[in-house]
Parts: structure tokens; sequence; C-alpha cells
């Protein structure tokens, strides 16, 4: 982008000062991220025009493992235990909707401004690669919790989906957005 | 509707009482208040969603109609990924709808009427306008060098 020429006595002097244009990531990159996007609305409208179905297949998986959610056979404890591994299944849901559509737009964000303000050449694809695989994994974590609750329950699919997914890449894309902090806060030091 | 919560609330209240047929209000308190607060529920629900759509989906058409103007060569797709952008970008829309139906019309008709009519086609825009762009993506990254 060219600053307007200045004007000095009367003589307009123009100052041309091309910055930096933005650079895209690798077409790979935009292609997992779009796609992340388009996955999350296909997930949100499939949560309202299945929700009876999904809902039906989840009680169902809960009640055929009754040992599993503590099931005793009474109408009103049971109620209560299947409707908040209900709620929580349908939370989940929710949340894989939510973080795949911002993190599709993290994905783009930061994966440009590394392709464009990183300067090292090891440090760059290294950067774009952990937000990427962090950011796109992360928001499946939401669907394994969701799927797992009626077959293994609440705290076990937690903590299943914690270590498999939420842990790894939720931290691929804490370290890449820190590295990458790092990078700009160098780049501005050193000017 | 952090502000005008009471003013809302008093509003959506008023249109229940308004159309009683809709709402199937028999004249007993009990279960009046119940169908009442169920739809002025539904209603408040609406704006929430219209305000959390509107800002997300604000956000992807920026982003994607960029990638389209920058990735896509062919003139006649990107037009067509615009349009279908732009016209998904028009989706939180129908949650306003969602939430006047649910007074107007009876919180299930209102529902209906919104996610048949604008919800279900204008979202249905904005995956295939992101389907389009990732079907464009994959053939570019295959014929990069």
């Amino acid at each position: 982008m060219n600053r307007p020429p200045t004007f000095h006595a009367g003589r307009a002097h123009p100052a041309p000062i091309v910055a930096e244009p933005w650079r895209l990531p690798p077409v790979t990159v935009l292609l997992v991220a779009v796609v992340l996007i388009a996955g999350a609305e296909v997930g949100g409208a499939s949560m309202v025009r299945f929700k009876v179905d999904l809902t039906r297949w989840a009680r169902g998986v809960m009640l055929a493992r009754p040992a599993v959610h503590g099931l005793v056979g009474v109408r009103d404890v049971d109620e209560r235990v299947l409707d908040e591994a209900l709620v929580k299944f349908d939370g989940g849901l929710r949340l894989f909707h939510i973080h795949a559509e911002g993190m599709g737009l993290v994905i783009i964000a930061t994966t440009t401004v590394a392709a464009t303000l990183v300067s090292s050449a090891p440090a760059r694809p290294a950067i774009i690669a952990l937000l990427t695989v962090g950011g796109a994994g992360y928001p499946l974590g939401y669907l394994l919790w969701a799927g797992l609750i009626p077959y293994v329950g609440l705290e076990r699919g937690k903590a299943i989906a914690e270590w498999l997914v939420w842990i790894p890449f939720g931290g691929a894309t804490i370290l890449g957005l820190w590295w990458l902090s790092g990078a700009l806060a160098f780049r501005l030091v050193r000017r | 509707m952090s502000q005008l919560r009471p003013v809302i609330d008093r509003y959506a209240t008023a249109r229940v009482n308004a159309n009683p047929g809709a709402h199937g209000l028999s004249g007993s308190a009990e279960y009046d208040d119940e169908v009442r607060a169920g739809a002025v529920y539904t209603a408040e629900a609406g704006l929430s969603f219209f305000h959390t759509h509107a800002e997300g989906l604000g956000l992807v058409l920026f982003f994607a109609s960029t990638l389209v103007a920058s990735v896509v060569p062919w003139r006649r797709a990107r037009a067509a990924l615009y349009a279908f952008l732009t016209a998904g970008g028009l989706f939180p829309l129908g949650y306003l709808a969602y939430g006047a139906g649910a007074l107007e019309l009876g919180r299930d008709a209102g529902i209906d009427l919104a996610e048949r009519w604008i919800l279900t086609p204008l979202g249905s825009a904005a995956i295939a306008g992101l389907l389009g762009l990732a079907l464009l993506l994959a053939v570019r990254s295959r014929s990069a060098p």
C-alpha cells in the first residue's frame, strides 16, 4: 500500500512506501481451515435436523449400559442421570460446532500472519504446521467426548477426549501461538 | 439484549397475550404461565443466537470471500461462491425470525417457519459456498507446483 504523495513548497514529492504484502499460507492449510468450518456448519445443521434421532440413539446406548451410568431401575433416579448425560451429549456437539467455526478462522488468520511476518525459514513452516494441526484437531475432541458419553460415561469420556485430543492438539495450538508471538516480538525489537 | 432485557421481556409477554390462540392459552393461570415462559424463553434464545451467529458469520464471510478473491482464478466460479457465501452470511437473520415467529405464531409454528424458509436455505447456501471453496482449494493444491 503506497503512502499518498506529500506536498512541499507547492510540489508533490511522492514517497512511495510499499508495505509488505500479505502472503497466504500453503493452500493445504487453507483447505484444512475451510473444511473445518464447513464441517462445523454441517455439524450445527445436523444437531438441529437430527436432534430427536441423536437423542434417541444416545439414550438407547445408555439404557443398554446401566452399570456405566449408575442406573438403578428407579425411574426418578434414572431419568435425572439420563437427562444430565443427554444435556452433556448435546453440549459436546454444540461445543464442537462453536470451536470448529472459531478454530477455522484462527487457523486462517494466524497462519497468514506467520506466512507474512515470520522471517526465519525453519520456524515459519513449523509454526504453520502447529497452528494447523492443533487448530484442526482440537474441536474433534468435543465430537469424541459426545460420542463416548453414551458408551463410557461422562467422566471417563472426558478423560479420554482430554488425553487423546484436547491436550495434544490444544497444546500444539498454544505452542504455535506462543512461538508466533515470540517471533513477532523479536521482529519488533530487531527493527 | 442485556440493557433492554426487561423491555424485551415485557414486549414478548404482551405479544404472547395478544396471540392466545396461537399459543394455546387456556385461561388456566398455571398452564398459561408455563406456556408464556416457554415462548418468551424461545424469543430470547432467538435474539441470543442472532447475536452469536451474526458475530461469527460476519468473520466467516470476510475470511472466506477474501480466500475466494485470492485463490480462485475463474471469474464465474468466484461469482457463484460470492453469491453463496453472501447469502449464507444472512443466515443469522433467521434467528430474528425464529424469535419473532415464536411470539406471533406460537413456539412450534414460529420455529418451523424460520427453519423452513430462512435458516435451512441460507444455511445450505453457506455450506455450499464453503464446500465449493474447499473443492477449488483441493484442485489448486493438486495443480500447484
